[in-house]
């Protein structure tokens, strides 16, 4: 009995493993940042299954509460990701504009000097 | 008792099973669709139901006591925080695509879009009366 339990607990984490690393090539690959950011928090889910099968293989309560903080760990990383990154973007486009307004005006000047 | 411990683990194992094939589907529908705002959709669902189907069925085989009770508290919390990542990666993918315009339809003030539905209403109406009379 116990030998049929560990058998698929172990099947159950390699074919978790194999699928984590499909999701990794797709994080790779994804064209936008959005992409990535999604294939990143599958994988963070992938991961807590995982270490939700592996508390039940090693007969250790105490990996649940880790589960439970990594399911918070990565839902606040989602958030931080997609805050920064949305700033980041204001600020190159607000960047960009006002060089090209600069560009503009001097453009005028010498324009109004000839 | 022998027998009550072998359906625990067949139910279990099926459950698991499950969890399993709906990570494949997400997996699939990922590499599948072609563009993130349909990709989302995919990964909501193993967001939600996969880890939900799954451990459920480790709930089943653990049996009654504090591991069941701090799954079930994942599951739950699963349920709150996916839609919210969900919500946030979709704005952040209509505010900084400059393009968007090439991969959906794109309404500038929601009335335009009302009334393009309420038209198509009407059409249907008409086409669905004509085969009835």
């Amino acid at each position: 009995m116990e030998l049929i339990y560990q058998g698929m607990y172990i099947a159950v984490l390699i074919t978790l493993a194999l699928m984590l690393f499909a999701c990794l090539i797709r994080a790779i690959r994804g064209p936008r940042i959005a992409d990535r950011i999604v294939s990143v928090n599958m994988m963070g889910t992938m991961v807590m299954v995982m270490i939700a099968v592996l508390s039940l293989l090693l007969k250790e309560g105490f990996l649940v509460d880790i589960c439970l903080i990594y399911a918070m760990v990565s839902f606040l990383a989602v958030i931080v990701i997609s805050k920064v990154y949305m700033g980041v973007y204001e600020e190159k486009r607000h960047n960009s504009e006002v060089k090209s307004n600069k560009i503009g005006m001097e453009g005028e000047e010498t324009h109004g000097n000839t | 008792m022998e027998i009550l411990e072998w359906i625990k683990l067949i139910v279990g194992g099926a459950f698991l099973l499950c969890g399993l094939l709906i990570f494949l589907i997400e997996l699939y529908g990922i590499f599948h669709l072609d563009y993130v705002l349909n990709r989302m959709h995919a990964a909501a669902m193993g967001d939600t139901l996969g880890i939900s189907v799954s451990l459920i069925g480790l709930m089943i085989i653990s049996g009654l006591n504090f591991t069941t009770l701090k799954m079930g508290l994942i599951v739950i919390f699963l349920w709150f925080a996916s839609p919210v990542s969900s919500h946030l990666l979709a704005r952040l993918e209509v505010s900084t695509n400059e393009n968007l315009g090439n991969h959906c339809s794109i309404y500038d003030n929601l009335e335009d879009l009302e009334k393009e539905l309420i038209e198509e209403k009407i059409k249907q109406e008409k086409e669905t009366g004509g085969e009835e009379a």
